[in-house]
């Protein structure tokens, strides 16, 4: 129940909100960020009685929380198709629930000052909440596709209503970008249907669990694991992964990511680049790469490298932005190139340092684009050029940049440095991706680059001429105001209330990461194992 | 855990309880925390006292200790403690320093901006300081390596709204990072052969021969990991960020940028030690004799105060890299505890003279202050004396041993290796040169404070009040207690009873030069050969090489002894004439050489190097972001528009976005399945 509760929550607060009158803002606010709440509690729950012996993966008997039940059997014919409503949760999906009940209730605290149709934004929202949460759980690729769907639509309109100028674009590019990657992945879904049986019935079945061994494909079936079906694994392989790494994202798949983060409003971004690019992380390893490990390393080589090209492609790109969020959804690209560079090192740390990676991502981005937000709510530009010397007038705002940037840019005691040593160290130790690692670590010199100009050039030094904000009073009690803004200069209590909680995660998790590094160490050495111990049958 | 771990424990969390402190609640404690930020550090000195008396009473001290950080089933990674002598050692002198520092600053930072912050940060630096001391794993080592940076960004742009403050920070932040590449590469090196940190583990490694990418590699690794020490302590050619750090508050560059962080490169140094291959060694030991020289040359035409003390800081770290490089172990780090005192109290000794000339850091504009400030005159003639390397203070004890080390390295290795000592012997004559200067400039002679130009308020730290020129006195006791105490660490006594040898003090008869474990291909070979002669004695083990380094510097001290002292004194004396007695004819070789070091630092270090590389990653990024918009995003674009013709062919069969697209699905479904029953 616990999972289909964690779910639905936000869902059953979207029919409340619908019931209420539109002028009622404030309890539609409060309702969101009930749901949210309750979801934060339940994934607490969950973390608290999770049991990290367990690996999951390709054994259901190894997964915790479970709920399964027929859910729908449609008769084409002779042939018979049928889907279970099938939740669960092993040590790779843990801590994506955990980080979305995070993520979802920060993403309603920066909506309080959405003030344009309350009621649909928030329902809207809420259908997202629900939808990115049950991807995460959903063990059934049709429910799954079905969620991962239910993610896009929300979005679209979320960014195409409630965004900045250019919006209509943004969200019309998000959605046939991903769009292209869902048709593909259902032509594997139902590719893999056909092929896979369910080892306790014998029937054809949507399992992802079954899909993890390749004992349960059919023997003659399209995607049977001989010398013969080669080439078609090998399409179904890049269906999955180009539907995945899209929205990782991958370069060269990334550029609707900072159109769409440039338009969308600040919680928008915080769900975006706090979970949904997640689910891309997510479905390589949950799906594309367990199912076709064959394939997998095959191309692990080719899949390190186009990690690495990410890293170091998108830094120079974050480099060059003169608009802060412009920067910062290039440095999601170059930081989340990490995720794939662990991935294809095959190995405990590599993996691990994967996960963590998405996980301290996901913690770490949020707050950056929480932190453009404050300062584009109060200036109306995210041009850097139009600042300089903020630290003075706006101290904890720039303490909580600082904390932001330096987690960012890998220093240690935060999350970001841990995952990336690791993804480093299981990189390197591998002889097949050592060269790509030095390479890597080129990533390392370019985010400091890219923060800290946008740090001297945003907080330090002198006010630029030209400024956003103007100064007043006598020398050494002078005030900063910005043009139309009424409220504190500096951050008020909602916005560190939001930012604070992050920021002690991704420091507690630099400092001592094993609470989080345990739950998904089986799980990802387990896969570690089924991708490692698959040979290419090519060659065979 | 054993007790004097746990002490070490408190010795390392009290400064980072005095960040916590200062930084939430700083502000609205009395006087702003300084008290309790000084009292916390005190307290942590006082333990390490403990523990270092504790070590250094004991024969063969050594204490390890270790726990599980991560655990990933299939490894673990273990992170701990390492308490040796020379633990002990650096745990005292940065405490010591950095208490001295606390309560300096009570005095020389009263009423600024920022004042409760600034002490968090200090407790922020001394934490991850003593983090790199303790470690005893090279990941460990790391993220305090880092973190130290962070504190030392963080003080260096303490007066942020300067611009040349808040430039100076990023460019020290960047190029440490450059180095710290190196390191981190190094480190994944030696990680991915032994998949262990801890540093006695990956010497039992090696010195089982279990590297097992060859002799050449093992250089590599550690030319890499020296690149971290490039990087922190300043060495050629990425020391150009350490004279521009002296944008910050000038008790800070005592502490960080002259007595211990900068220090941490030769510390890194002497812990991978014995890992390091000979050829390894000889690009440690130019680049460090190198850096002694030419920064040293630099340092003569500066009129910064503070400039003139950063490029001597960087010579003398130059020394100590030299030392490490020529085998001189114990030399070196003597250096880098002598130094860390009388430097620290030359920075302070200029902070009160600062101070007192409210931000005057032009010693074009000072002069005469004998007799007006008295104490600070008698402390920073001592640490002066020290440094110059004069007898009977200690600089001269640890820079003679790192001289006779540099005189054996060239006898041993013949030919090229004479520039070694050239080098270190052309710096021992050039320091006490662009020292007296700028005791002369400073203490002695008429007052020029009359002679600045009023326009030229460059180092102005932003106070509103006007000047108060003329009413020059001595810094109140807060500011000149710490003076006192630190140039009486720098007499002889505390470290050695010969005036003249620090090889029978206590410290160099503690820490001994360490058995290198790497088996070079000539021991190899000479080994194989005993084997074949049957000559083969109890010589197994025993690294001949070290042992003719450490036997050609002894022979060789008594040469070093005169020439240093004569160097020294001819140093002073040319300083005298130059600069006192106003002889140009003196300074002239001295300023032209150090004009045209200046002209190639600034053209191509800073200019080539820094600069140069700097705006060719812009420009690449500049492309990339071009690139990124026009040609991968107009793929994008392109297929977007040709959908859209095509969609325009095809427009009866669309009925809407969302509609096509499940109809296309289902049909697709369909086909699949009709396929298959077929």
């Amino acid at each position: 129940m616990i999972l289909t509760l964690i779910t639905f929550l936000p869902l059953i607060a979207a029919l409340v909100i619908l019931l209420i009158p539109k002028e009622r803002k404030q309890a539609m606010r409060w309702i969101s960020l009930l749901a949210a709440a309750g979801q934060v509690a339940l994934a607490f729950w969950i973390w608290k009685n999770y049991d990290p012996s367990l690996a999951g993966v390709d054994d259901a008997s190894k997964f915790q929380f479970v709920e399964r039940a027929a859910w729908f059997s449609v008769e084409l014919g002779n042939y018979v198709v049928s889907a279970d409503y099938f939740m669960g949760i092993d040590g790779i999906s843990v801590a994506m629930v955990i980080l979305t009940a995070i993520v979802a209730l920060v993403g309603v605290g920066a909506s309080w000052t959405i003030e344009k149709s309350v009621k649909g934004y928030f329902v809207l929202y809420n259908l997202m909440s629900t939808s990115m949460m049950g991807t995460f759980l959903a063990l059934d690729f049709f429910l799954f596709y079905v969620f991962w769907e239910a993610t896009l639509i929300p979005m679209y309109f979320l960014i195409g209503i409630w965004g900045g100028k250019n919006r209509e674009y943004a969200a019309i590019k998000f959605i046939i970008y991903t769009l292209v990657g869902s048709v593909l992945m259902l032509l594997a879904m139902i590719g893999l249907y056909a092929s896979v049986a369910d080892p306790a019935t014998g029937r054809n079945t949507f399992s992802l669990v079954a899909m993890a061994n390749q004992q349960n494909f059919i023997s003659g079936s399209a995607l049977f694991p001989t010398a013969e079906n080669h080439l078609l694994r090998t399409l179904a392989f890049f269906a999955l992964f180009l539907a995945f790494v899209i929205k990782v994202p991958m370069v060269p798949f990334h550029t609707w990511l900072p159109d769409a983060h440039v338009e969308a409003p600040t919680p928008i971004s915080v769900v975006l680049a706090g979970v949904l690019l997640k689910l891309g992380g997510y479905g390589l390893l949950r799906i594309n790469f367990p199912i076709f490990p064959d394939i997998f390393q095959e191309y692990a080589w080719w899949i390190a490298l186009f990690g690495v090209i990410s890293i170091v492609y998108g830094a120079f790109c974050a480099i060059a932005q003169t608009d802060f969020k412009k920067m910062v959804a290039y440095s999601s690209v170059s930081h989340m190139g990490f995720a794939l560079l662990g991935i294809a090192a095959v190995n405990s740390l590599g993996m691990s340092g994967a996960m963590l990676q998405m996980f301290s991502h996901g913690i770490l981005s949020p707050m950056m684009f929480l932190l453009v937000g404050v300062i584009y709510d109060r200036a109306h530009t995210r041009e850097m050029e139009k600042f300089g010397g903020l630290a003075k007038y706006m101290p904890i705002y720039a303490g909580f940049i600082l904390v932001a940037f330096m987690g960012n840019l890998g220093m240690p005691a935060m999350s970001g440095f841990v995952a990336e040593a690791f993804v480093f160290l299981g990189a390197f130790s591998q002889e097949q991706t050592r060269i790509l690692a030095v390479v890597g670590t080129l990533g390392i010199l370019l985010s400091a680059t890219y923060l800290l100009r946008a740090y001297r050039t945003m907080f330090t030094g002198e006010r630029k001429p030209n400024a956003a904000y103007e100064v007043k009073g006598h020398h050494g009690e002078e005030h900063a105001h910005f043009h139309d803004w009424k409220g504190n200069i500096d951050m008020d209590g909602r916005e560190i209330a939001l930012l604070a909680p992050l920021a002690a995660i991704v420091i507690l998790v630099g400092v001592y990461p094993a609470p989080v590094l345990d739950l998904m160490t089986p799980s990802l050495n387990k896969v570690a194992e089924i991708l490692s111990a698959a040979t290419n049958i090519a060659l065979k | 855990m054993p007790d004097l771990i746990q002490y070490s424990l408190y010795v390392l969390l009290l400064p980072l309880l005095s960040f916590a402190i200062q930084i939430f609640f700083g502000r609205r404690l009395p006087r702003q925390g300084d008290f309790l930020a000084t009292g916390l550090l005190a307290i942590s000195l006082g333990i390490s006292l403990v523990v270092f008396f504790a070590a250094f009473g004991q024969e063969n001290f050594r204490q390890e200790w270790n726990f599980t950080w991560a655990n990933l089933g299939t490894m673990k990674i273990q992170l701990g403690i390492l308490l040796d002598k020379i633990t002990a050692a650096m745990l005292m002198v940065v405490t010591a320093v950095s208490f001295l520092v606390h309560f300096f600053s009570m005095g020389y930072m009263a009423g600024e901006p920022r004042y409760a912050q600034y002490f968090g940060y200090l407790g922020l630096f001394t934490f991850s300081m003593l983090g790199i001391v303790l470690s005893n794993n090279l990941f460990a080592i790391y993220c305090f390596w880092e973190l130290v940076g962070l504190s030392s960004y963080l003080l260096i742009g303490f007066y942020f709204e300067r611009d040349s403050a808040a430039a100076a920070q990023k460019k020290a932040f960047m190029l440490n990072r450059v180095g710290d590449i190196g390191f981190w590469i190094g480190i994944l090196m030696l990680f991915a052969q032994f998949q262990t940190f801890n540093y006695q583990e990956i010497y039992q490694n090696i010195a089982d021969g279990k590297f097992a990418w060859g002799e050449g590699w093992l250089t590599v690794a550690g030319v890499l990991l020296f690149m971290g020490c490039v990087g922190k302590s300043a060495q050629f050619p990425l020391h150009t960020w350490l004279p521009d750090a002296m944008e910050g508050p000038t008790p800070v560059s005592a502490l960080i940028h002259a007595a211990t962080m900068v220090a941490a490169g030769v510390y890194l140094l002497a812990r991978v030690f014995v890992i390091l291959t000979p050829d390894a060694l000889a690009i440690i030991a130019v680049i460090g004799a190198v850096t002694a020289f030419f920064a040293a040359t630099i340092a003569i035409t500066q009129n910064d105060i503070k400039r003139v003390l950063a490029y001597s800081t960087l010579s003398q770290l130059g020394y100590m890299v030299m030392g490490m490089g020529v085998g001189a172990f114990a030399a070196a780090l003597f250096h880098l505890v002598t130094h860390a005192f009388f430097k620290a109290g030359l920075f302070l000794g200029s902070g009160s003279v600062i101070h007192a000339l409210h931000h005057e850091q032009d010693m074009r504009y000072m002069g005469g202050l004998m007799k007006k400030m008295p104490i600070t005159f008698a402390t920073f003639t001592i640490c002066l004396l020290a440094l110059a390397g004069l007898p009977f203070f200690t600089g001269f004890l640890s820079k003679d041993a790192i001289l006779a080390g540099a005189v054996g390295y060239a006898n041993v290795e013949g030919g090229w290796a004479i520039v070694i000592p050239v080098l270190g012997f052309s710096a021992a004559l050039l320091t006490p040169f662009y020292m007296g200067r700028q005791w002369f400039m400073v203490f002695f002679g008429e007052n020029r404070a009359d002679q600045k130009p009023p326009s030229d308020n460059h180092h102005h730290h932003g106070h509103g009040e006007a000047h108060h020129h003329g009413d020059v006195h001595e810094s109140s006791p807060v500011m000149t207690i710490p003076l006192v105490i630190l140039a009486a660490m720098s007499f002889f006594f505390v470290f050695s009873p010969n005036p003249l040898d620090g090889e029978r003090g206590w410290f160099m008869q503690a820490i001994k030069t360490p058995q290198s474990v790497v088996l070079t291909n000539e021991e190899k070979s000479r080994l194989a050969a005993e084997v074949m002669t049957g000559a083969l004695s109890g010589e197994i083990g025993k690294n001949l090489r070290q042992e003719k380094l450490a036997e050609e510097a002894h022979h060789a001290h008594g040469t070093v002894v005169a020439l240093s002292v004569s160097l020294a004194l001819a140093g002073l004396a040319f300083a005298y004439l130059a600069y006192l007695k106003n002889i140009g004819a003196v300074a002239s070789p001295f300023v032209v050489i150090s004009k045209m070091m200046n002209w190639f630092n600034d053209t191509f270090m800073e200019g080539a190097f820094v600069r140069g590389v700097g705006s060719l990653g812009v420009k690449f990024s500049e492309f990339s972001g071009g690139f990124d918009r026009l040609v991968v995003d107009g793929v994008v674009n392109l297929t977007a528009t040709l959908s859209q013709i095509a969609g325009l062919l095809f427009r009866k069969l669309q009925t809407g976005r969302v509609q096509t697209y499940l109809a296309l699905a289902l049909i697709a479904l369909i086909g699949y399945f009709v396929s298959k029953l077929i």
